[in-house]
């Protein structure tokens, strides 16, 4: 297995040294490794098992009705007899209708990088497990299990009436108190409490979704962009309902006291703008946790360039400072999966602030709100320097230069 | 050249770019604000959630470009 696995790397080194035309029959297993990055229609469990995910999808048949077709495994979808299989070959895409060459695409395990073709009709959606898609259901699993715990223990008044007890509750306490505290409170202001369950929400399921990528066999739900598309979406969304009158006047007329001339420049750039930045809110999160995968491959696989232009005793030598760099880079990951966390929720929460932000001259600055009633055990709820320094007047004291 | 190598060679320099463009903007950023943070401390916090939010808005950017490098390496 091991001289499988390099022989793949060698064929990926071959690809990125020499992108010519004859590297280009090697397609389908360059896929391989990357497809540990991306999505794939199975779990890897690599040199174990690899586990197929049911495949449902649904179909418009040759009369114009839709029908749906739920298979266990993309195998048995083929041995059903109802699909071809296009599969990428010498990089043109080549059909595979007969159950002996469908048989012999099953054998080889190169069904799984294909796509199906119905033999009559065409698929409308294509509703398939997914590796992510199950990742990311286990961490939305993982994140309402905790909650739920948490919650029932709020409930029973370990955590408000008395001091948190235990490591579980007291590890997530700190965690909830920082979302609401240096996230929610400074940014969104007076109505933080409205959107705090899905800053919280989008937090611990980004958290979780991104140390799912960390565990061996895991992949991380984040790096695919449908789910973080989604996730900025909400955002986007919640940011539109709960949008004050300010906000779509400054969004369609433009911003208060500027020119006449100047609106129909600024209109367009604000709303362009408005999208943009939702964008770049799933572009973000989703290009940090594939770059970081990206980085591991590249790392290992600088062993298998040395390997082929010095030989394979220098590739030894070259394999020590790359898995320590790797282990370095793993080490980033796991600190960037709690960044990226924070960045989503801290920029969810400043664009919804800046939404659902109303312009009074008058209004107290959204500090000064805070009485406290949002504290889960404010006798326990550190030392008070917090709370005393977002009350106590700022006298900025001089410069010393 | 071909035009394949061309756009792997244009990934390459547009990856390279990318990187110096964000490098020098965070550096740019964070330069002053630890300078600030120093000499203020108890501005530190504020100090560090706005250049945080800064900080990831110029990345956004540098990862639109990086993702129109990674489509060209991959065509």
């Amino acid at each position: 297995m091991r001289t499988h696995v390099s022989a793949l790397f060698a064929v990926v080194l071959a690809f990125f040294l020499l992108p010519l035309p004859t590297q280009a029959a090697e397609g389908d297993e360059t896929l391989d490794i990357v497809g540990h990055a991306a999505d794939g229609y199975y779990l890897a469990f690599e040199p174990f098992a690899k586990v197929e995910l049911p495949r449902i999808l649904l179909e418009e048949n040759a009369q114009g009705n839709l029908t749906v077709g739920v298979y266990g495994t993309t195998a048995g979808a083929l041995r059903s007899g109802n699909y071809n299989l296009i599969v990428e070959e010498n990089g043109t895409p080549k059909t595979l209708t007969t159950p002996s060459e469908i048989d012999g695409a099953i054998e080889s395990g190169k069904h799984l990088y294909g796509s199906l073709a119905p033999k009559q009709g065409s698929i409308v959606l294509d509703f398939s497990f997914t590796r992510h898609l199950v990742y990311g259901l286990l961490a939305m699993l993982v994140t309402a299990l905790i909650f739920i715990r948490l919650a029932q223990r709020y409930k029973r008044g370990i955590g408000r009436e008395e001091a948190p007890r235990g490591v579980f509750q007291n590890l997530f306490e700190a965690m909830i108190v920082f979302v609401r505290d240096e996230v929610a409170k400074p940014t969104i202001g007076a109505k933080y409490e409205r959107f705090l369950p899905y800053l919280l929400t989008a937090f611990f399921f980004i958290l979780f979704a991104n140390l799912f990528g960390l565990v061996p066999y895991g992949a991380a739900a984040t790096s695919n962009l449908a789910i973080t598309g989604m996730l900025a979406l909400f955002t986007f969304v919640i940011g539109q309902v709960y949008g004050s009158k300010e906000h779509f006047k400054h969004l369609l007329l433009g911003p208060e006291g500027v020119p006449w001339w100047v609106r129909p420049i600024l209109v367009p750039v604000e709303i362009l703008g408005l999208f943009t930045r939702h964008l770049a809110l799933a572009i973000r999160l989703f290009a940090n946790m594939l770059a970081g995968a990206l980085v591991i491959f590249s790392l290992l696989g600088l062993i298998f360039i040395v390997n082929v232009v010095f030989g394979a005793s220098v590739a030894y030598g070259a394999s020590i400072p790359s898995v320590a760099l790797t282990v370095f880079i793993l080490l980033v990951k796991l600190l960037v999966a709690f960044i990226q966390a924070y960045v989503f929720t801290m920029l969810s929460a400043l664009f919804i602030g800046m939404a659902v932000e109303e312009h009074h001259e008058d209004e107290p600055a959204p500090e000064d709100l805070d009485d406290g009633r949002g504290e889960l055990t404010p006798e326990f709820g550190g030392d008070g320097t917090a709370l005393e320094q977002r009350t106590r007047p700022q006298t900025p004291e001089p410069v010393a230069s | 050249m071909e035009s394949i190598a061309l756009a792997y060679l244009a990934a390459g320099i547009g990856a390279g770019l990318v990187t110096i463009g964000a490098g020098y903007g965070i550096g740019r950023l964070a330069g002053p604000a630890m300078e600030g943070s120093a000499r203020q401390p108890e501005a530190a916090g504020d100090i560090r959630t706005s250049m945080i939010i800064a900080a990831a808005l110029i990345e956004g950017v540098a990862l639109f470009g990086l993702a129109i490098c990674i489509l060209l390496a991959t065509v």
